[in-house]
């Protein structure tokens, strides 16, 4: 809103200069200040993200680095395009055109700068995760194979993620292997779309280049009934042990049989990577 | 004296006026938090996270590649990348396809710096081999690929042999095509005219820094001002085909030669990955998918995705797009085919 109201001042500049000479200052005063507008909403939002912690909601840590030092280097353009005056070259255009590009430029800078500048940052949520299959394979990188049989070595279950869980459990599921083994693991409710009743995933979102490629990994958790304790999408911290899944219709072999559900706050980096 | 004063007065104006903005964006951006409550439902704000993921994921390499585009224009001399260029058509091209390695710019970025390349003297079909090659072959991508998948079913062979051939027998086909500019938006060819004009007014070999700085943010503003509506647009497009086609429907099709090529084909236009990190988002697939999908994925993906068509669109007509997505399609599909049956 206010990078749309504030290109209010430019916009009488540049007419006021340009005016005399052409009829389209409409088309030239969109294509002037339509990008940087789009940019200044951007490159505030990123920076913003960046010092208040929260670009992880958006993009892999490992962008962190370069793109914050690109949004810095987009604020020192977008600033200096208001030092340096506009060049009064253009094309000239049908009245009907310019008059398009002027209100199209504002709708979308507006719509931008109220979804960029003004929704509150927020984690994806299971409207995603039921679009994409859960546990869907191939995640069980070397890394957190490796992490997960040291961890195993040392007989601390507990600090098992619900990352590490998952990787182990795509090497096996022979139920001998978890019987004993009590799993304390954070995530959010997630319907097991086989067992919804019954069954539910303690759900986190992997991670690997920025949000759109999100995919949700999950340690289902057999507890008929959960859905009138806990709603989809809460975070849940859950112990309990593995054993064979009760439910008859889950495509789970095992479920974690759940000694204590307890309500946690979302943690403020919600996704795995 | 009188001209210094008129300097000093004008620069502070502009100035103020800018950091207030910046600032005045800030400040909305840092209190809206407390107007919490926008109770959007879920697949809304799933796709306000999507978009925006996918802008603030591309909008660093957008920048990158305009800062690219205007060395290229406004600090090189006229005709520098050219100079070192094979004359020969198809030698030439086939070097050209080879730029990314010094250009690792990421797909969203090359479609300022293609439009750089193109002011700077490249021919339409130099450009669109650029813009096809650069994805693939450039060493960032490479890297992740082999770090995901290292020789594993000649996928990362059959990745940079197609990305290399698609690029430069596409810009053959151009390169017969007897009218090129016309593949081009009026609006880019126009500007593409523009320059060549404004080199006969100050034609001195070294026009001062002061205009070149100029110049330069003239071009920030101008290629933003096409970039980013594209951008926003794409993501967009993008985010809404995330959350309303289920991925699951694609999922079903990974173990059949045929389809599993097709559908991850689909898969990579619809989520519009950036090519230098794609290997390792397509590695979670390669349980499911034969490697012939794997590899039309990573090749059709780097090339053409719902965001790459908005944003070439800039530059490009839409005949010519559907022109170029028809051929990289047929040919990548044509490269998972081989690996699925021959490989």
């Amino acid at each position: 809103m206010s990078a749309d109201a504030g290109t209010g001042s430019p916009k009488q500049r540049t007419d006021n200069r340009t005016r005399r000479h052409a009829p389209d200052w409409s088309g030239r005063l969109a294509e002037r200040w339509r990008g940087i507008g789009l940019s200044l909403v951007v490159v505030v939002a990123t920076v913003w993200l960046g010092v208040t912690g929260q670009l992880g909601l958006y993009i892999h840590p490992r962008y962190f680095g370069f793109t914050l030092v690109m949004a810095a280097l987009g604020l020192v353009f977008v600033v200096a395009s208001f030092v340096v005056p506009a060049p009064a070259t253009g094309q000239s255009r049908s009245p009907r055109r310019n008059t398009l590009a002027l209100v199209g430029s504002a709708v979308l800078l507006t719509v931008a700068a109220v979804a960029v500048l003004m929704v509150p940052p927020a984690t994806l949520t299971s409207a995603t995760a039921t679009q994409r299959e859960v546990n869907s394979g191939g995640l069980d990188t070397a890394e957190a194979a490796d992490q997960a049989a040291t961890l195993v070595g040392t007989g601390d279950y507990e600090r098992l993620s619900v990352k590490e869980w998952v990787s182990l459990l795509a090497q096996s599921d022979d139920p001998a292997l978890y019987t004993d083994k009590t799993a304390r693991v954070t995530g959010f409710v997630l319907p097991d779309a086989s067992d919804p009743e019954n069954v539910f995933y303690v759900a986190r979102f992997v991670v690997t280049c920025c949000a759109v490629d999100a995919q949700p990994i999950g340690l289902p958790v057999y507890q008929p009934g959960w859905s009138n304790s806990y709603n989809t999408d809460d975070w849940v911290e859950v112990t309990g042990f593995f054993a064979a899944n009760p439910s008859a219709t889950s495509t789970n072999t095992l479920a974690v049989q759940p000694s204590t559900i307890e309500s946690v706050d979302q943690p403020s980096d919600p996704y795995v990577y | 004296m009188h001209r210094d004063r008129g300097t000093v007065r004008r620069v502070p104006t502009g100035l103020i006026l800018g950091v207030v903005l910046v600032a005045l964006a800030f400040l909305v951006r840092a209190l809206s938090p407390a107007f919490a409550g926008w109770g959007l439902p879920d697949r809304a704000q799933d796709t306000v996270t999507l978009a925006l993921s996918v802008i603030i994921e591309s909008a660093p390499f957008v920048f990158l590649g305009i800062l690219l585009s205007t060395v290229v224009q406004v600090w090189l001399p006229h005709g520098f990348l050219t100079r070192f260029l094979p004359r020969q058509p198809l030698l030439r091209r086939a070097s050209i396809s080879l730029l990314g390695m010094f250009f690792p710019v990421c797909e969203c970025g090359n479609v300022p710096l293609a439009r750089g390349f193109m002011v700077g003297g490249f021919t339409v079909p130099e450009s669109i081999t650029f813009l096809l090659a650069a994805p693939i072959l450039n060493p960032i991508t490479i890297i992740t690929t082999h770090h995901a998948f290292g020789f594993d079913d000649g996928i990362l062979v059959t990745r940079i042999v197609a990305g290399f051939v698609i690029a430069n027998v596409i810009g053959w086909l151009y390169s017969r095509h007897p009218d090129p500019d016309s593949l081009l938006t009026p609006d880019f060819a126009a500007s593409c005219a523009r320059p060549e004009q404004d080199g006969h007014e100050h034609d001195h070999p070294h026009p001062p820094a002061a205009g070149r700085m100029q110049k330069s943010v003239d071009l920030f503003a101008r290629e933003t001002a096409v970039i980013m509506p594209a951008l926003f647009v794409g993501s967009l497009l993008a985010a809404l085909t995330q959350v309303f086609v289920p991925r699951s429907v694609l999922l079903a099709l990974g173990s059949n030669p045929v389809w599993s090529v097709l559908a991850m084909m689909a898969l990579a236009f619809i989520v519009a990955v950036c090519s230098n990190v794609d290997a390792f988002f397509v590695l979670s697939f390669g349980s499911t998918f034969m490697p012939g999908g794997i590899a039309a994925f990573l090749t059709f993906g780097a090339m053409i995705d719902v965001k790459m068509l908005a944003l070439m669109r800039t530059t490009f007509t839409t005949r010519t797009l559907v022109q170029i997505t028809a051929l990289v399609a047929l040919m990548s599909a044509a490269a998972g085919l081989l690996v699925n049956y021959v490989g």
